[in-house]
C-alpha cells in the first residue's frame, strides 16, 4: 500500500480549511441575501467584509499553526472556532432549511467557548489547573446551554428573537420561561466567564518573560479585547434585551469583536512566524560558534538567541548518573519552578542535556534544530572531558592530603611509641648501668654503658627520620620556623628570604615546605654550595623560590609537580631556580 | 631543691621522678598535663617545674604555652622544658620573653642524671640552659661567607659554651682556664661577631643564638 504524503489527521485539516472557504462565501452571501437584518453581515459592506475576514483569518491561522505546531491543538481550536463564527450568518438565513438555522443558532453558542480556549492554551497548551477548570466550565455551561435550548426553546414564542424565529426542529416542549433563563444565564456566565479570560490575559502578560512577551502579547491583548467585547455584550443585552443588528451600541460591539478576533488570529500566525525566526537565529549564532567555542558560550549564544537571559544548560554525564555546566562542574538538576520550565534535549535516544528556560517558549525542543544539537552534543562531551579532569585533579589532591596525614600520623606514632619505648630503654639500660657500678662488675657496666650509647643514637636517628617524615613544628609554628630548621640542617649554606607571617591551609604548608626541602636536596645532589628560598604571597597564590649554584638541573621534580600540581598550582622549573604557585584562599 | 614534673607519658615521668629523687631532689609533685601541672605550681610553689612540651589535649606545644604562662604568673619559678625535638625556635621562643629561669633539653640527655641535676641547679641560680646539641646545630650551619670562620678553635668553643647558657665562670670551670681568660675570650668573639652588646647581660644567650639564626650571618 502506497503511504500518503500527509499524515490522515494532516490530511482533515487540509480539507477542513479548503473547504471553510466556499462555506464562508456561501454564509456570506446567505447574509447579504436580499438586504437582509437578520444578521450583522447584512449591515454593511464594510461589517461583512470584517466579519468574513475575521472567521477566514481564523481560519488561515488554524492550518497554519496546526502544520508549524504538530504538537498542540491549538491549530485545531482555531479551525474549529473559525468553522463556529460563520453560524451565527445561518442562522439569519431567512427562509433557509430548519435543519440548517436549528444547527446554527445551537453551533452560535460554542464560538466563545473556542476562542477562550484558544487563547488560554496558547502557547503550549493548559497549563495551570485554574486556567482547565475555567475552559471545562465554559464547555459544559455552553453545552447544557445548547441542549436546553434545544428541548425547550421555540423561537416563535421567543419575545426577544432576532435571527431565526421561526424553526427549531429539536423541540420537545416550548417552555418560553425556561428558554428565557437559559439565555439569562448564558448571559451572564459569558460576562463571568470573560472577566476571567481578561484576567488570565493581563496575568500573563504581566508576569511573562520578555522573550515569551515578545510573541504572545499579540493573542493576550486579542484576548483580553474579546472578553471586554463580551462583557459589554453581555450589559448591553441585559439593558436591551432585543438584539437588533443595526442599533449603533451592538454594531460597534460586534464591530470591535471581529477587531479582536482578527488581531487573535494575527497573533497566532506572528507566534508561528516569531518561532521561525527564533530558530533561524538560534541555528546563525551557533554557526557563529565556530569549531572550538570557549566552554559555555552555547549557553549564552541560546540565551541571547531566545532573549532569555536566565537560560541554563545542564548537561547529563551517563558515568557519573549527575548533571554539570559547561565546564564540567558539577550542577544541580535543574526544576521547574514558577516562571521556569525545563526541556530535556534528546539526540539519538539518549539524553543529552536539560535546558531550564522561561516558560512559554513554546516547544523549546523543536526550535533548537539539527545544528545546535550536534554543538550541544560538542560540548556535552567537552564538559564530560572537564569534568573528569576536574575529578583527576581532585583525587590527586585527595591522594596527597592522604599522604600527608599519613606522614603526620607516622611522626606522632614515631614520638609517642618507639621514642618513649626507646628512652625508658636508655634509663633503664643506665639504672642497670649504675647498679653493676655499685656491685663492681666494671665489665657489665661496660656493655650497658656502650648499650646506653647505642640507643641514644639509635633516638637520634629515630628523631631525624621522624623530622624527615613530617616536621612538627610545621604544624606548630608554621612555615617560616619550620624553614628556618630546614636551612640549618641543610648540607649546603640556604638563605631564607622574606617568608610569610601568617599561617596557611596544612596542604598548602605541606606543600610548599615540602617543595623547598626536595629543592635543596636536589640542588646539593648538583653540587651547589649555596641556594637561596623565598616564599611570599602573592594575591591569592604563595609563591615558593628556590636558586641555587649548582650545575643544571635533569631532574624533572615529578613529586614537587605532583603536590604542586594537586593543589591546582603552578612550577616552573629552570636549570638553577625553581618557582612554584600554590593557591591559598 | 622541690620540683614539679609534668610528662603526660607515665614511663617517662617516673623515670625521671626516681632519676630525681636519687639525686635528693624533692618532687612535690607530678602532673600529665598542661592544667593540672599551672595547678600544681600554683598550690606547691616549687623551685623548677619540669615540662614536657608535648602534652595532652592536642599533643603539639601545650608544655611550651604552660611554661610561659608559669614563667608569667610566677616569675619566681623557673622552668626546664624537655622535648624530643631539636628545634632552636622553641628554644628562642621560650628565651625570647624569659630570658632568666628557663631550659630547654632534648629528652634523651635527662636520663643522663648529671646532666639533669646540673640543669636544675644551674635554672635555680637564675641561669639559662640551652641543649648543646641544639647549639651545635645553629652553630654547625653551613654559611655562604662564614664570619665564625674568623675565630679560634678556643673561641668557638667559647661561642658554644655561651649559646648553651652558660656563665663566664661556668665556662672557666669547664674549660679549666680562669675566668678573667674567659671574659677575654668573650669580649673578643663578641667583637669579631660585631655583637653590639654588652657579654654581662642574662640576655646574651638570646643574643647568640638569634646572631647564630639570622640568615645575614650566613
Amino acid at each position: 500500500m502506497a503511504r500518503l504524503p500527509v499524515a490522515p489527521a494532516d490530511l482533515v485539516r487540509l480539507t477542513a480549511g479548503a473547504v471553510a472557504l466556499p462555506y464562508g462565501l456561501a454564509a456570506l452571501v446567505v447574509a447579504r441575501d436580499r438586504g437582509e437584518l437578520t444578521t450583522y453581515a447584512g449591515q454593511s459592506d464594510f461589517v461583512a467584509a470584517l466579519a468574513v475576514t475575521a472567521g477566514l483569518a481564523l481560519l488561515a491561522a488554524g492550518v497554519v499553526t496546526s502544520f508549524a505546531h504538530r504538537a498542540g491543538r491549538i491549530g485545531d481550536l482555531a479551525l474549529l472556532a473559525g468553522w463556529a463564527w460563520f453560524a451565527p450568518f445561518l442562522a439569519g438565513w431567512k427562509g433557509g432549511p430548519p435543519l440548517v438555522l436549528s444547527l446554527a443558532g445551537l453551533a452560535a453558542g460554542v464560538t466563545f467557548p473556542l476562542l477562550l480556549h484558544l487563547v488560554v492554551a496558547s502557547p503550549g497548551g493548559l497549563r495551570s489547573k485554574g486556567v482547565r477548570v475555567l475552559v471545562v466550565a465554559v464547555y459544559v455551561e455552553a453545552a447544557l446551554s445548547a441542549l436546553g435550548r434545544a428541548l425547550f426553546r421555540d423561537p416563535f414564542f421567543d419575545a426577544s428573537c432576532w435571527d431565526n424565529c421561526t424553526a427549531n426542529v429539536f423541540l420537545v416542549r416550548s417552555l418560553p420561561r425556561v428558554a428565557h433563563g437559559i439565555q439569562d444565564v448564558d448571559l451572564w456566565f459569558a460576562a463571568a466567564a470573560a472577566a476571567a479570560l481578561a484576567t488570565v490575559c493581563v496575568w500573563r502578560l504581566a508576569r511573562a518573560s520578555p522573550p515569551v512577551r515578545r510573541t504572545m502579547w499579540p493573542i493576550l491583548t486579542g484576548g483580553f479585547a474579546l472578553a471586554a467585547v463580551t462583557i459589554a455584550h453581555s450589559v448591553a443585552l441585559d439593558r436591551m434585551p432585543l438584539e437588533d443588528p443595526s442599533d449603533p451600541t451592538f454594531l460597534s460591539i460586534f464591530v470591535i469583536g471581529c477587531a479582536a478576533v482578527i488581531a487573535l488570529a494575527l497573533g497566532l500566525l506572528w507566534a508561528v512566524v516569531g518561532a521561525r525566526v527564533q530558530r533561524r537565529s538560534v541555528a546563525r549564532i551557533v554557526a557563529q560558534l565556530g569549531d572550538a567555542p570557549t566552554p559555555g558560550s552555547l549557553e549564552s549564544a541560546l540565551a541571547k538567541a531566545i532573549g532569555d537571559p536566565e537560560l541554563r544548560i545542564a548537561y547529563w554525564l551517563p558515568a557519573s548518573h549527575g548533571y554539570v555546566d559547561a565546564r564540567g562542574r558539577p550542577a544541580e538538576e535543574p526544576i521547574a519552578a514558577s516562571g521556569r520550565a525545563v526541556t530535556p534535549l534528546v539526540r539519538g535516544g539518549r539524553r543529552v542535556a536539560l535546558v531550564a528556560h522561561a516558560t512559554g517558549i513554546a516547544e523549546l525542543e523543536r526550535e533548537i534544530g539539527p545544528a545546535v544539537r550536534l554543538a550541544l552534543e560538542n560540548e556535552r562531551l567537552q564538559a564530560e572531558i572537564l569534568a573528569q579532569l576536574h575529578d583527576l585533579r581532585e583525587s590527586r589532591t585527595r591522594i596527597v592530603e592522604t599522604g600527608d596525614t599519613e606522614r603526620r600520623r607516622l611522626e606522632r606514632d614515631l614520638h609517642d611509641g618507639a621514642q618513649q619505648r626507646l628512652l625508658a630503654l636508655s634509663y633503664d639500660l643506665r639504672v642497670a648501668g649504675a647498679a653493676s657500678e655499685g656491685e663492681g662488675d666494671f665489665e657489665t657496666a661496660s656493655l650497658l654503658g656502650q648499650a646506653t650509647g647505642d640507643a641514644q643514637i639509635a633516638l637520634a636517628e629515630l628523631r631525624e627520620l621522624a623530622h624527615g617524615i613530617h616536621p612538627a613544628i610545621l604544624t606548630e609554628a608554621g612555615l617560616g620556623p619550620a624553614l628556618a630548621t630546614l636551612a640549618e640542617a641543610a648540607p649546603l649554606a640556604v638563605e631564607i628570604g622574606e617568608t610569610p607571617g601568617e599561617r596557611y591551609p596544612a596542604q598548602v604548608e605541606t606543600a610548599a615546605y615540602f617543595v623547598v626541602a626536595e629543592a635543596i636536596d636536589d640542588a646539593a645532589r648538583r653540587g651547589a654550595s649555596y641556594a637561596a628560598v623565598g616564599a611570599l604571597r602573592h594575591e591569592q597564590r604563595l609563591v615558593v623560590k628556590l636558586e641555587d649554584d649548582g650545575s643544571a638541573r635533569t631532574s624533572a621534580m615529578i613529586h614537587v609537580a605532583d603536590r604542586v600540581g594537586a593543589l591546582g598550582g603552578r612550577l616552573e622549573i629552570e636549570p638553577t631556580t625553581l618557582r612554584a604557585e600554590i593557591p591559598c584562599a | 631543691m622541690r620540683v614539679v614534673v609534668a610528662d603526660d607519658v607515665m614511663l617517662t615521668r617516673e623515670g625521671i621522678v626516681r632519676l630525681l629523687e636519687d639525686a635528693g631532689v624533692d618532687v612535690v609533685a607530678q602532673a600529665a598535663d598542661a592544667e593540672s601541672l599551672l595547678r600544681e605550681v600554683r598550690l606547691k610553689r616549687p623551685d623548677t617545674a619540669i615540662v614536657d612540651i608535648r602534652m595532652p589535649p592536642t599533643h603539639s606545644d601545650e608544655g611550651l604555652v604552660a611554661a610561659q604562662r608559669i614563667r608569667t604568673d610566677h616569675p619566681e619559678v623557673g622552668v626546664l622544658v624537655l622535648s624530643q625535638y631539636v628545634e632552636p625556635s622553641y628554644a628562642m621562643r621560650l628565651l625570647e620573653e624569659y630570658p632568666e629561669r628557663i631550659g630547654y633539653l632534648l629528652k634523651q640527655r635527662v636520663f643522663d642524671g648529671a646532666v639533669l641535676i646540673d640543669a636544675l641547679r644551674r635554672i635555680d641560680d637564675g641561669e639559662t640552659v640551652v641543649d648543646p646539641t641544639i647549639v651545635a646545630r645553629v652553630l654547625g650551619r653551613r654559611r655562604r661567607a662564614d664570619p665564625l670562620a674568623e675565630l679560634t678553635a678556643r673561641e668557638r668553643e667559647v661561642l658554644g659554651l655561651v649559646a648553651e647558657g652558660l656563665s663566664n665562670r661556668a665556662i672557666a670551670g669547664r674549660l679549666f682556664v680562669t675566668e678573667r681568660t674567659v671574659e677575654a675570650h668573650v669580649k673578643q668573639v663578641f667583637l669579631k661577631l660585631a655583637l653590639d652588646l654588652n657579654p654581662e647581660s642574662h640576655r646574651r644567650v638570646l643574643a647568640v643564638l638569634a646572631y647564630l639564626r639570622d640568615e645575614r650571618s650566613s
